[in-house]
């Protein structure tokens, strides 16, 4: 062994041995100097080796793109760190520091941090570690690791005020019972949290009126469009504009006619009365949507504003009750729903076709010129003859987007019984609305179960309940 | 549960070597950070990070403001500036990552796309063939944001008629474009017509919108 080392050495230096000299050779690797000085050149080649290998590997590990997923305040967190994965598998000591006032906490049995986030904020963790061969009494290496605790989203919310000197101002929160002839009528509208949290306006609005003397009700919905600048204004002047409309056209005459239609279709039900029905539909029902379509565009001018910003979806029904039966005619823009749910509870029927764009918040609205032109405008008008119902319902998207979430469910009879459970109590905040109660105090439960929670669902809700 | 994607192209050629890309990702990490104080940000934003030069590279795929961690964005010493391949690249991605509605599924709302850039496309033949195409994605709105002396007006406008301009790529003035940038992003969860633009809110005094 020493011997070859020295031969190696003299061969790299070009430092040659006479055949002649072997004997001399062998004496020098012999002697007990020299043999000392090979091992300590040998320990010392190791130990540089050694400590390069050590600081290439501290040098590996700074570098290592080391990421701890997210967490959020109040929300639950467990992440385990994956040694293998990461190749640390070398380590002989690690612990974090810098959770301390997060709330969360560090388990070295499990490698696991878990535990709540009190607070949120950018963290910067100290990742303390020695890998093997390292002396344990040495400080420990130390690499810094960024992690982000989010807000809890449900803290970020603010509730401001809406301006109550703006010209369009409207209540922010509005509740109602009301009697419908032998219906009841339970109905509120609420602003949106996105609309609370700047101070912005309900855009949301509802109408409706019960003529005693004809037994006729009119129900109205609107949903203002959030980028439209007075959808506020263009919701409140559809729904108005509408009970307005029947209050003055609706005439004797036509109730009459309507009457004796009605009177024929019950006693021999047949094509030709049924395309009486439907032509008196989109008569009257049409030219009442035509209307508020003439009315936006006159206030659009008057407020010197592009029609667009009063931008709305219009739902609306006609209801009387009959000998044979409840009629119920409706009309529909946009992405509001009117279902109607049978006397047992075994079916439902979506009275409207809604207009639902392939991007979320595309729709349409009665602002628009081309829905009157369209040749769709005709599956717009429904004509119902039922004998009884349980629920009829209108609602704008920020009832349905959460609780219906795509359009498919809305003609599932489950989903609707869901919705029903969940406004019987059957939700997180054990809210309950007494639907077989008619009171005021029932409109003010239904308003207070709108404040219901669900991520991403923060648009103005409302929601109209005939029973 | 209504996501609203947003999509980051961003120019990391030669010239943005140096103090540039620094005060880039300073302002980049404002405006992450002041989004994450919006709830309504926090619940249904999106966000993808595209850097393009020679090549181009997706730093973060579309992930949730909630998940997303700033990545570290570098840039090579020098090089050319393919527009036209980034274009091309998030024509994929958009097309197989954002969601359209259907009966059963929730559709996205419309994506944004924000394209900030130091100098002008050096694949003009591929970047011209690309804007009809992204055109047809129907963003709800596209902003081009020309940053420095040597940045192309022009050639943006050809993309989108949203562009503005910035006189310097400095810390103060990208923060403060990147501000307007969360402010826009503000505006794209509303219910709007199908093919209308986002309004944008009023830029600060640093940005310069082209007429």
């Amino acid at each position: 062994m020493d011997k070859s080392f020295i031969q190696e050495l003299f061969k790299a230096n070009n430092i040659t041995v006479g055949t002649n000299r072997q004997h001399l050779f062998d004496a020098f690797v012999n002697e007990e100097k020299n043999r000392l000085a090979v091992k300590l050149i040998m320990e010392n080649k190791k130990l540089l080796m050694d400590t390069w290998q050590f600081k290439n590997r501290l040098a590996d590990i700074q570098q290592q793109p080391v990421s701890i997923p997210n967490a959020t305040a109040g929300k639950p967190y467990e992440v385990k760190l994956d040694f293998a994965q990461l190749n640390w598998n070398d380590f002989s000591y690690f612990h974090i520091e810098g959770l301390e006032e997060s709330g969360l906490q560090y388990d070295p049995e499990t490698k696991v941090i878990r535990g709540t986030p009190v607070k949120s904020g950018d963290f910067k963790l100290t990742l303390k570690y020695r890998i093997n061969g390292e002396d344990e009494a040495s400080a420990p290496n130390e690499k810094k690791v960024p992690l982000v605790i989010n807000p809890n989203p449900k803290s970020l919310w603010k509730n401001m005020e809406s301006d109550k000197n703006d010209p369009y101002w409207k209540e922010d929160n509005v509740a109602i019972y009301a009697p419908l002839g032998d219906r009841h009528l339970l109905a509120a509208s609420k602003r949106g949290r996105s609309h609370a949290n700047t101070g912005g306006f309900r855009e949301d609005d509802f109408a409706f009126k019960h003529f005693t003397d004809t037994g006729w009700s009119v129900l109205v919905v609107s949903d203002g469009a959030g980028s439209a600048r007075l959808s506020r204004a263009g919701s409140r002047i559809a729904c108005n504009g509408i009970v307005e409309y029947f209050e003055q056209h609706f005439t004797p005459e036509l109730r009459s006619t309507f009457d004796a239609l009605i009177a024929t279709h019950t006693a021999a039900p047949g094509d030709k009365t049924q395309k009486e029905l439907t032509r008196f539909v989109y008569d009257n029902l049409g030219k009442a949507a035509f209307t508020i379509h003439k009315k936006l565009e006159e206030f659009a001018a008057t407020a010197a504003a592009p029609v667009k910003d009063l931008h709305s979806t219009l739902i609306f029904v006609l209801l009387k009750k009959y000998e044979s039966g409840y009629v119920i005619m409706s009309f529909g823009v946009g992405d509001c729903p009117i279902a109607l749910i049978n006397k047992d509870f075994s079916d439902i029927a979506l009275l409207n076709r809604l207009d639902v764009g392939e991007f979320s918040g595309g729709t349409r609205f009665i602002t628009m010129q081309e829905i009157f032109k369209s040749d769709t405008f005709a599956t717009r008008f429904g004509f119902r003859l039922v004998p009884d119902f349980s629920y009829l319902m209108l609602m704008t998207d920020g009832i349905y987007d959460p609780k219906f979430e795509v359009e498919a469910n809305l003609e599932k009879l489950t989903e609707w019984k869901a919705l029903l459970e969940d406004l019987g109590g059957k939700n997180d905040d054990n809210v309950k609305v007494d639907l077989a109660s008619h009171t005021t105090e029932t409109a003010n439960q239904l308003s207070a179960w709108m404040d219901f929670w669900s991520p991403g669902n923060h648009d103005d809700r409302t929601l109209m309940i005939i029973s | 549960m209504r996501r609203l994607p947003v999509f980051f192209l961003l120019d990391t050629s030669g010239s943005m070597y140096g103090e540039p890309i620094q005060a880039l990702n300073n302002a980049l990490s404002g405006m992450v950070n002041t989004l994450r104080m919006d709830p309504q940000a926090m619940d249904s934003l999106w966000l993808s990070i595209i850097t393009f030069d020679r090549e181009v590279k997706e730093l973060t795929p579309l992930v949730e403001l909630a998940n997303f961690q700033l990545p570290e964005i570098t840039c090579p010493q020098s090089g050319p500036t393919h527009t036209g391949y980034a274009l091309e690249f998030l024509h994929a991605k958009v097309n197989s990552e954002v969601r359209k509605g259907t009966p059963t599924q929730k559709g996205d709302w419309r994506p944004l796309l924000f394209l900030f850039t130091d100098g002008k496309p050096s694949d003009l033949q591929l970047y011209r063939k690309m804007i009809p195409l992204i055109k047809e994605l129907n963003f709800a709105t596209i902003v081009g944001c020309a940053a420095g002396k040597a940045a192309d007006n022009g050639m943006l406008k050809e993309l989108t008629d949203t562009v503005v301009h910035l006189d310097t790529a400095d810390s103060a003035t990208l923060k403060q474009f990147f501000k307007w940038v969360s402010d826009t992003i503000e505006q794209g969860n509303k219910s709007m017509g199908t093919t209308e633009q986002v309004t944008l809110p009023p830029p600060p005094n640093e940005v310069n919108l082209v007429i």
